[in-house]
């Protein structure tokens, strides 16, 4: 059984690598823009770590900044593999069912990107081991951050191994056995809806933060993630359309469409009920909607960012739901794209810096990430993509050739 | 036989949570520090402080403390020329510019703006190693607190009480406080307006780090 | 033929500079990693490298036995002196029983004239460089209560017309929001109720900081630095020792001196005698009396941090 293995194991991951690291021209000098990206971030860390997280923008009144802001936006993301996991497994949807795999590959990166954003913030990285259950102290379940740990590693075994397993299968010519990995991918169905509603916990459970402190901070997430996620998910999906043989059928490309026109509306009525709390009767605890909205005594460096984020977010969701262009992909790839800096926009920088404006002394500050965080940050996320990039390209190739074998997969 | 198998997992994550969360400290019984407080109602043995106090002379005080006894600091040992009878005997004191050179560093700025405090309203006249009046008792300066008392009695019940002026040095171990004289100036006793020790930037992290805005 | 062959070419050729590539970061990554160790000797007779080493691989405190207390506080006087040139002491006080520290602050006598903010400062060893201080005091307009209208940073004469002020500073919660937030449980409450932080075993991820409602707590942005002839060298493990950058502190009602039975450095600091500190389990104290006797409050009591600080009025 081992020798099998080993004997199907090698020769998968060697196929792995050689289809990773090789391509056409384009494919080549992306390749290498991510990696100069990648060295970018590496060295901004090594002047973080020697300088201290000085070196950043951040200061006691805004403690959090551009790395929590981009890890609490890429949550969501990696959660929104499961729009995609919920309608295949559950509807048994066919057309999604061919690119669950591709959305497992974008969780992945995710998820990747939103642990290296964690280990980037942190001020002693190397301590990081006192974490761990056995060798340090882990405050569960009493901390939230803990519990964070837990379900963003346990969700990332899950979107690892399940589509491994799917994919070793397909590679060696075989049909996955079902009762193996189904309970898994039912289990990932709950899990991502965890992994977000714990990652707002993480604010929510703060009183001390009266912008974060409220009920609607878990289902807002859940839904700016759900329009996030699957924004991605198409931008990526048209990507592979355009560049590779693999095709993609314009079924596909309307039910993603509704999905985020659906989750997004919800956002958006989310957003609304907010600003009708904070402003209607506004009280001491609505200072952080004004700071972000209006700016608070000449303080106002988020206020054109968020007005663009709504703007655009309303525009992309209706232009989504008219549908003009009947799914046309040179019409949906850009609104996608606007979607999802719209709403990183205003669940990155837009959720975690007003949060802690003013202090909870009533101190105002301005926050501005330094060149510092921008090249980490920049390098994360060319890692991340990097990482996606990694899975797909493999899982592409091997389901196409599966399919060409076998007809339809399961 | 599908649809039990769907519903586990979904058992077993909300069964879970719920075991986890139902052991946060929210549900547990956590006594509130008003309840330990109502609770410590019998005395507690003071613990001994490591350091000894600054060896000044102590006088008991003559008031009743919930803690038993309690000391403040001498005040004579503190005054340059006490005894003051040396000078003032009895009879007028007639060295040229007397008044200038003893006492020309007091300001008297005590008492109401429009019926300020005279010497003799805390001096005794009679016999000035004391203070007090004539209608009051004579009034050791150890015991300063007795006569300021007699107008500020609420200070007075606060200081003896603990609420009102510091202790010496220490928490525990032997109560010693600052007699009144020890913060304020018996003459003008307000606390004169100042800079300042220092000032705060919350959110500074390097000097050179500009407040945007 | 010569198509595949291109492609096998370009595809080695792509390997190649990768592995390159990687090779390079690996061998500036191990370059940087060994240039920051130097191996001094200590005094006493180890080596730098075994003091860092044990130092790094040490437990959280409330899981060391009292000889791995004392190992660790004789590494850190040893370190104290390479570091930093100072010999320093370094106490681990246990708590006594039957104590249960609180604090009163008495909002009539404050004039804001932050002797206490500076004493504070030069007791526990607080970075000069971005001028940390763990006690603020604000200047309230008359006839209002919230703190966040009030102006921590004001510099001028004092006590302005119409204001009065509010010193603030870690409340040590009996229900200490921080303490739940964080991950590692770096930061606990001592049986005496002080919250205190191992500073050693906090990973600097400023959980415990967002959870404060009273903005309690400050984290080393940067290594801090303090004269070496304004260091305090009477220095407790929990307390003021010196910290290192990426670690959280805090008020801890100075413990180096409140367990020795002395006053907080701020209590002792104030001329006006605005600050009462005592032992809240001994009916006969100072701060019992306040609290008996005086209109006292809490500040954000609603939040249910349960705080042993209260404020009151003459």
């Amino acid at each position: 059984m081992l020798k099998t293995l080993k004997n199907e194991l090698v020769p998968f991951v060697k196929d792995a690598l050689k289809w990773n690291f090789s391509g056409s021209r384009g494919y080549q000098i992306y390749l290498c823009i991510l990696f100069a990206l990648m060295v970018v971030g590496f060295y901004a860390y090594t002047i973080q770590l020697t300088e201290g997280l000085a070196a950043t923008g951040m200061s006691n009144i805004v403690s959090w900044g551009l790395y929590i802001s981009n890890f609490t936006f890429l949550v969501g993301v990696a959660a929104a593999a499961v729009m995609l996991i919920l309608p295949a497994y559950i509807f048994k949807d066919k057309d999604l069912h061919k690119v669950v795999i591709i959305g497992e590959g974008v969780a992945v990166g995710a998820l990747v990107m939103c642990l290296l954003f964690i280990l980037a913030d942190l001020g002693g990285i190397i301590k990081a081991w006192h974490l761990a259950p056995a060798i340090g102290l882990f405050n569960w379940p009493a901390s939230i951050l803990a519990w964070d740990v837990l379900v963003l590693n346990g969700y990332l075994a899950l979107n690892v191994l399940v589509p491994a397993y799917i994919l070793f299968c397909h590679y060696n010519g075989r049909e996955p056995v079902a009762k193996r990995y189904r309970p898994f991918v039912f289990l990932s169905i709950f899990w991502a809806v965890a992994i977000h509603m714990v990652t707002a916990f993480l604010y929510e459970g703060l009183p001390a933060r009266p912008f974060w402190n409220n009920p609607l901070l878990g289902p807002r997430f859940l839904a700016s993630a759900f329009a996030a996620g699957p924004a991605l998910i198409m931008v990526v999906l048209i990507v592979i359309h355009r560049k590779t043989v693999f095709k993609i059928d314009s079924q596909i490309f309307n039910k993603l469409r509704i999905i985020i026109v659906v989750a997004g509306t919800v956002n958006l009525l989310m957003l609304f009920s907010e600003i009708f709390k904070e402003f209607y009767s506004p009280t001491h605890h609505s200072l952080s909607a004004v700071y972000l909205f209006f700016g608070l005594e000449g303080h106002n460096a988020l206020v054109p960012w968020i007005w663009t984020s709504i703007t655009l977010n309303l525009t992309a969701i209706v232009i989504l739901g008219f549908n003009p262009g009947k799914n046309n992909p040179k019409i949906l790839m850009p609104v996608c794209v606007t979607l999802f800096f719209a709403i990183w926009i205003e669940k990155g920088m837009g959720l975690i810096v007003p949060g802690l404006i003013p202090s909870p002394l009533g101190e105002i500050t301005n926050y501005s990430p330094s060149w510092v965080e921008i090249g980490v940050t920049i390098g994360i996320l060319a890692l991340g993509t990097f990482v996606v990039t990694m899975l797909i390209k493999p899982a592409l190739f091997i389901e196409q050739r599966f399919e060409e074998l076998h007809g339809e997969s399961a | 036989m599908n649809v039990f198998k769907k519903v586990i997992p979904v058992l077993l994550v909300w069964g879970g949570m719920l075991l986890a969360f139902s052991g946060c400290e929210g549900v547990s019984g956590h006594q509130d520090v008003m309840e330990l407080i109502k609770a410590a109602d019998k005395p507690v043995e003071s613990m001994k402080p490591t350091e000894a106090l600054p060896s000044a002379p102590l006088v008991i005080v003559k008031e009743p403390y919930q803690g038993g006894p309690f000391y403040t600091q001498s005040r004579k040992s503190e005054i340059g020329r006490f005894q003051c009878s040396s000078c003032h005997t009895g009879k007028d004191v007639t060295i040229n510019q007397a008044k200038e050179a003893a006492h020309g560093d007091i300001k008297l700025f005590h008492g109401a703006v429009d019926d300020p405090n005279a010497c003799d309203t805390c001096h005794n006249l009679s016999d000035r190693d004391y203070l007090g009046t004539d209608s009051i008792a004579k009034i050791d300066f150890d015991h300063s607190y007795q006569l300021c008392g007699t107008c500020h009695f609420r200070q007075k019940k606060d200081w003896v009480g603990g609420a009102h002026g510091k202790r010496v040095q220490n928490w525990a171990g032997q109560r010693v406080v600052q007699n009144c004289t020890g913060c304020h100036n018996p003459h003008s006793p307000r606390f004169s307006k100042r800079w300042p020790a220092t000032f705060s930037l919350p959110d500074s992290v390097l000097p050179d780090q500009e407040d945007e805005g | 033929m010569a198509a595949n062959k291109k492609k096998t070419m370009n595809q080695k050729h792509d390997r190649r500079t990768f592995l390159k590539g990687a090779a390079t970061c690996a061998a500036a990554g191990s370059a940087l990693i060994a240039s920051g160790c130097n191996n001094r000797p200590l005094p006493g007779g180890d080596d730098e490298m075994s003091v860092r080493w044990k130092e790094y691989f040490k437990k959280n405190y409330q899981l060391m036995t009292p000889e791995e207390k004392e190992a660790t506080i004789r590494r850190l006087e040893q370190l104290s002196k390479l570091d930093y040139d100072v010999d320093a002491s370094i106490a681990r006080t246990e708590p006594r029983g039957k104590v249960l520290f609180g604090y009163a602050f008495n909002i009539t006598r404050c004039e804001g004239f932050m002797d206490c903010v500076q004493a504070c400062v030069e007791e526990n060893n607080l970075d000069r460089k971005s001028k940390t201080q763990y006690v603020r005091v604000f200047e309230m307009e008359n006839g209002q209560m919230d703190i966040s209208t009030g102006n921590g940073k004001y510099f001028h004469e004092v006590p302005k017309e119409d204001h009065f002020y509010m010193g603030i500073q870690c409340f040590h919660c009996e229900q200490a929001p921080c303490i739940k937030a964080c991950p590692t449980k770096a930061t606990w409450m001592e049986p005496d109720g002080i919250v205190v932080v191992d500073y050693d075993w906090c990973i600097g991820c400023r959980y415990c900081m967002a959870a404060c409602p009273y903005w309690g707590r400050r984290f080393n942005w940067h290594d801090p630095e303090v004269p070496k002839e304004e260091m305090n060298k009477k220095q407790h493990y929990l307390g003021n020792r010196m910290r290192k950058k990426g670690q959280m502190e805090k008020c801890t009602f100075c413990i180096q001196r409140t367990r020795n039975g002395k006053l907080p450095a701020c209590a002792e600091a104030c001329p006006t005698g605005a600050r009462v500190f005592g032992n809240l389990l001994d009916p006969d104290s100072e701060i019992r009396f306040v609290l008996k006797n005086k209109k006292v409050f809490r500040m954000k009591e609603e939040l249910g941090t349960d705080p042993k600080f209260w404020y009151f009025i003459d």
